[in-house]
């Protein structure tokens, strides 16, 4: 049964954090394996608001973190230009937040932090505001713009675990980590089931890092050791099309829905915080609750929502972490958290990285990768900051596909935004491959090989995190058939359309099923009309 | 403009129902606001002689009692349409012959009696492919008529995808649509 497999260092979980780690690793020419039980980004890293903050949400209170966001929005904007948009951002207040103690007065001690934390913020007048974000709540009294940006965290995610394995790393998706190898006080390895065959295999490593997020909580008790976990649950709703152009934030302490972030094609509201058992963390779901509070606070930005459909909703759960030093665990630090369990618990091999952000996601893996580096007496310099990702190397769109032959198909021109100067790997051999699978979201029916040929695509899901494809306002009912067809081909497998298609429809109903009235409703009967009225369409009619 | 029956919607069961009461002498307008695909009862009853009003949009109506005397639409503006009974075949979310809001289920023209579940945590199945509740629900109806604040209008017969339990999205049911069409004009016909 057991597989034995060295490597210098195993990185269990394929978030962003893991797969951030697993590259700065493998830059630092570690041998490096890292494993996911599902595919990348399905935690957190893909269930947030995709938002570049600037860090001025945090320069008020936590100094720290905002300087952190700052720095390391500066060098998302150089390394990851493929996956930021520079949209800026708007600080807001109205009329509202002077009697709660947030009005001008607030704004003032906010501009003087963002400067102190360097974070370049200029004071508005309301009207100029309007000018530069036609949506905003006219009703405004002042607004503070910021570097804010939109990040696309699936593309992020896939861009590093891509450069991991152009550096020699090893990635194993729907590999799920089981339990450690271990002798005495060392952590010798890990044992893993392959969640599609169901074999199970172990392998080795000097050392073990555990970037699972909220489930390292649980890879630690395995270790025998204790993180102090707070699972904070955020819930958000994504409207049917970009209603906003810029970033809009309220100019408070931070509080529930108060960021409302374009992203592609769609408008992000987000976000409520929730602590959650740890055995829901499997099974978000949102509830009308939630629902109300950020669609309440979402109009309060931005006065166009209460009549714009919206397409779904998704909650995420932050792995906070409770502070060593505090026995009640109820002190949060929204910091980045770095152990190394040996000098912390006396356990040899093994390294957690954990708290942060999305945003600081470079930085955490410089810290673990620093920390793996010392342990294995390696003595080599984090280069990640400096380096592009792949898709980022060269340039922008309008450069990209410069490389079309006769001019760039809307499909090519997608493909370039999400796949930047990978786009060249996209094999656009026929007519047929030229031909959109998904119009919302532009994607050719040879971006689908080409995500199957190499970006490990094997459901619609994975495919839908690299491509956006049945993301946009129709959220898969015109493409779905097609898509299924389309991807079950290129795997080589066509009987499988079916069960592919009939569980992205399932999970497409999930977020939707939380929102479901208005428009939201409509758009659901639709849906059921298109795929179980009477005779089956056919894969080339829908 | 008096008529003796206005059919509100031209899907298939209001250019059933149409189409049978204009063959059988009475004289029908239908509102349809949106695009039908039905073309053979269509074309059958502009051939008869009925009024097609095409993509105008009823904005509500007038009571007297349990009557419905008058509607309004969009285009018309304050020329209302009257007539002796009406056929409420406006379909479900998608046409908005149903609304739903986060809390209720309504009718939106004249606020006639919804069959819904007040708790929404039933409304749909997590298998996409299974059956859904919220398909089933609709306007009441008591012998073809409907209800109102539990009382039955005197002249307004719900037909189609309107009234509970007839849904088209869950599986082929253009023949049930079709006879709750046939089963409005009979209704109709007998109360003259």
């Amino acid at each position: 049964m057991p597989v034995k497999n060295e490597f210098d260092v195993i990185v269990i979980g394929g978030g962003i954090t893991g797969a951030g780690t697993a590259r700065d690793c493998a830059m630092r020419g570690l041998k490096v394996l890292l494993i996911e039980r599902n595919d990348i980004a399905t935690g957190a890293t893909g269930r947030n608001h995709g938002l570049l903050h600037s860090g001025a949400r945090y320069a008020v209170k936590d100094s720290e973190s905002a300087e952190e966001c700052i720095r390391e929005n500066k060098i998302l904007r150089e390394i990851a230009s493929n996956c930021v948009e520079d949209t800026g951002g708007l600080f807001i207040t109205l009329p509202e937040d002077e009697e709660s103690g947030y009005g001008l007065d607030y704004q003032s001690k906010f501009l003087e932090a963002c400067t102190k934390a360097g974070i370049e913020a200029r004071a508005i007048s309301p009207k100029e505001a309007i000018e530069m974000e036609p949506s905003v709540n006219p009703a405004l009294i002042g607004a503070v713009v910021v570097p804010d940006g939109s990040v696309d965290p699936f593309r992020l995610c896939a861009a590093n675990v891509t450069d991991a394995a152009m550096h020699g790393a090893k990635v194993l998706v729907y590999t799920e980590f089981l339990d450690f190898l271990r002798e005495g006080d060392t952590i010798l390895g890990v044992k893993v089931l392959d969640t599609r065959t169901g074999q199970k295999a172990e392998y080795r490593a000097p050392v073990t890092v555990n970037a699972a997020g909220i489930w390292g909580h649980g890879v630690a008790e395995k270790a025998g050791v204790h993180i102090g976990m707070y699972p904070a649950k955020g819930a958000l709703l994504v409207f049917g099309h970009r209603v906003n152009n810029v970033v809009i934030n309220r100019c408070r302490k931070s509080a529930d829905g108060d960021i409302l972030v374009p992203g592609d094609s769609v408008t992000v509201i987000g976000t409520t915080s929730t602590k959650v058992p740890f055995e829901e963390c499997d099974h978000m779901e949102v509830t009308p609750d939630e629902v109300r509070l950020l669609l309440r606070e979402g109009c309060a930005l931005c006065p166009a929502l209460a009549d714009t459909r919206i397409l779904r909703a998704y909650a995420g759960v932050r792995p906070l972490v409770a502070d060593d030093s505090d026995p009640t665990g109820r002190s949060i630090s929204r910091g980045i958290v770095c152990l190394d369990h040996e000098t912390r618990d006396g356990l040899k091999g093994f390294v957690s990285i954990t708290g942060g952000k999305l945003m600081t996601y470079r930085l955490m893996a410089e810290l673990a990768t620093d920390t793996v580096c010392r342990k294995l007496g390696v003595n080599k310099t984090c280069n990640t900051a400096h380096t592009p990702l792949p898709g980022s190397m060269d340039g922008r769109i309008e450069t990209v596909s410069k490389r079309f032959e006769g001019g760039a198909t809307a499909g090519q021109k997608g493909a370039a935004g999400r796949q930047g100067d990978l786009v060249g790997k996209i094999r656009f051999e026929s007519e047929e491959d030229r031909k959109l699978i998904c119009e919302c979201e532009n994607v050719t029916l040879a971006e689908i090989k080409y995500a199957v040929r190499e970006l490990g695509v094997r459901n619609l899901g994975d495919l839908r995190r690299r491509t956006r494809v049945g993301m946009g306002t129709c959220q898969g009912t015109f493409c779905i058939r097609k898509a299924a067809k389309a991807l079950a081909e290129a795997l080589g497998q066509p009987e499988l359309a079916d069960k592919l298609a009939a569980d992205y429809l399932d999970e497409r109903w999930k977020g939707m099923r939380a929102v479901g009235w208005g428009d939201t409703l409509r758009e659901m009967e639709f849906m059921q009309r298109v795929y179980k009225s009477g005779k089956p369409y056919s894969y080339d009619e829908v | 403009m008096k008529f003796d029956v206005i059919v509100i919607g031209g899907g298939l069961a209001g250019m059933t129902a149409a189409e049978a009461l204009q063959s059988a002498g009475l004289k029908c307008a239908v509102i349809a606001e949106g695009l039908s695909l039905h073309n053979a009862p269509r074309n059958a009853f502009r051939a008869a002689g009925g009024t097609l009003l095409a993509g105008d949009r009823v904005t509500g109506g007038d009571f007297d009692g349990d009557r419905l005397v008058r509607v309004h639409t969009e285009k018309l503006g304050d020329v209302a349409l009257e007539a002796g009974a009406f056929v409420l075949a406006t379909g479900k979310y998608f046409s908005k012959g149903i609304v739903a809001d986060m809390d209720k289920v309504y009718e939106p023209l004249f606020g006639l009696d919804v069959e819904y579940d007040a708790d929404r945590s039933g409304w749909f199945d997590p298998s996409f492919a299974a059956p859904q509740r919220f398909l089933e629900f609709g306007v009441k109806a008591e012998d073809g008529r409907a209800l109102k604040d539990g009382k039955p209008l005197a002249n307004v017969y719900p037909a189609g995808e309107v009234l509970a339990g007839i849904c088209g999205a869950q599986g082929d049911a253009t023949e049930t649509i079709r006879k709750s069409g046939l089963d409005a004009a009979d209704a109709i016909r007998r109360a003259r």
